[in-house]
């Protein structure tokens, strides 16, 4: 039963900065949705979108998080 | 890999250098890392089944919910920690799936049965608290910046959890009667097996690495008496007796049994009577498993390879 991960990011209100709050793993995009409002159900937040990991584009070639694991997938 | 040795990248964590993923650690550090989030993975998840079977005994439509988001917050948490273990080279299907139930590795309060609603409230109110307790300590202090950036959400809801529980386990003690009796006969034999849960006294500590790769921050003992100083005072005003008091002259809290001690599982009562045991017994009782390991760790297994199969019978056809 393979799934692909995903990213969560949310904003928690009107203004605030869009920012990384976790990852799920799902079959699609719709499963992805619904795994990702229920797993991070901690606040009532004011927007929540789902990236495709793969999708992710580091544009700093560095030491962070995702190019690290963009690296490691492409190896 | 890491452009470090061992010794420079242990020396680099504690002057606050952030681990941010597999390129920057060490072998050591990894294998460390994943020994601190498989049993926080597994012990998330093994305390799903705990609480879900023990949520049958919950008395209303209400608390029936709160039970069953705490068992949804704590599926939600596993799913987190395998999802950090499998970003540094981990599978998460072999973890979950492919695991006999004696290789988990939570603690041995997860295998055992909760047979009453005052059992289920005690246990969020101390085997909750044990978690908030250590993964406190690692936000806190961990070195790895996944982990600590993911512990905020769990922190938040593991909250939750512990307030459901103590504040049932307020409203039970104050009914007196055999409502405080059956909270009486919970805390008899969950304080003693939340103690154990932080496992070897200092001076008995094997050298893990999680202190030095800053994996967490404090050390068992000190952890024992962070729980302690919550959980006591709490019995004590709920009027529960507790094992173990406040010595002022050693500024902590002691404890009034050996040591550690037999448990017998069937009857869920402690031998305090036969004394002391040695910690190469207790950890031959946690390898043997409790009573209901196979029972958890089937229930989350059980329907994995039969849906499967259907999904791929269908992709074949």
């Amino acid at each position: 039963m393979r799934e692909i991960v995903y990213d969560v990011f949310a904003r928690k209100g009107r203004g605030d900065q869009l920012v990384h709050i976790g990852y799920v793993d799902a079959f699609d995009d719709e499963t992805a949705k619904v795994y990702a409002w229920k797993t991070y159900d901690e606040e009532n937040w004011f927007e929540m979108c789902v990236v495709e990991r793969d999708a992710i584009i580091p544009v700093t070639n560095g030491e962070g998080h995702f190019a690290q694991l963009k690296r490691a997938r492409d190896e | 890999m890491s452009p470090f040795t061992d010794d420079e990248l242990k020396q680099k964590v504690q002057d606050g250098y952030m681990v941010e993923g597999p390129e920057d650690m060490t072998e050591g550090y990894r294998k460390a890392l994943v020994v601190q989030l498989t049993v926080q993975a597994d012990t998330e998840l093994m305390s799903a089944p705990s609480y879900w079977m023990a949520a049958r005994y919950a008395p209303s439509t209400n608390t029936q919910v709160s039970a069953h988001a705490i068992i949804q917050d704590e599926l939600a948490h596993a799913n987190i920690a395998y999802r950090l273990l499998e970003d540094i080279g981990e599978s998460k299907e072999h973890l979950v799936y492919g695991r006999q139930p004696h290789e988990f590795k939570h603690p041995y309060g997860f295998d055992q049965p909760l047979d009453n609603w005052a059992e289920l409230v005690v246990a969020t109110g101390f085997f909750d608290r044990a978690g908030i307790t250590l993964l406190t300590d690692v936000h806190e202090n961990t070195s790895y910046a996944p982990l600590k950036r993911a512990l905020v959400k769990i922190g938040m809801e593991e909250t939750f959890h512990l307030r459901h529980g103590e504040v049932w386990m307020r409203r039970l003690s104050k009914a007196g009667g055999e409502a405080k009796e059956m909270v009486q006969r919970a805390v008899d034999w969950m304080f003693p097996m939340t103690i154990e849960w932080f496992g070897l006294p200092d001076d008995m500590k094997r050298h893990s690495g999680q202190l030095d790769y800053r994996l967490k921050g404090l050390t068992n003992d000190q952890l024992r008496q962070v729980w302690m100083s919550a959980t006591v005072p709490l019995c004590e005003q709920l009027g529960l007796h507790v094992p173990a008091h406040w010595d002022a002259e050693r500024e902590a809290y002691v404890l009034d049994y050996p040591f550690p001690c037999q448990y017998d599982a069937v009857d869920k009562h402690w031998a305090f009577d036969e004394g002391e045991i040695s910690w190469d017994a207790v950890f031959e009782r946690w390898k043997g498993r409790g009573p209901m390991n196979e029972i958890y760790v089937e229930s989350v297994q059980r329907s994995r390879l039969d849906v499967a199969r259907w999904l791929d019978g269908k992709a074949a056809a």
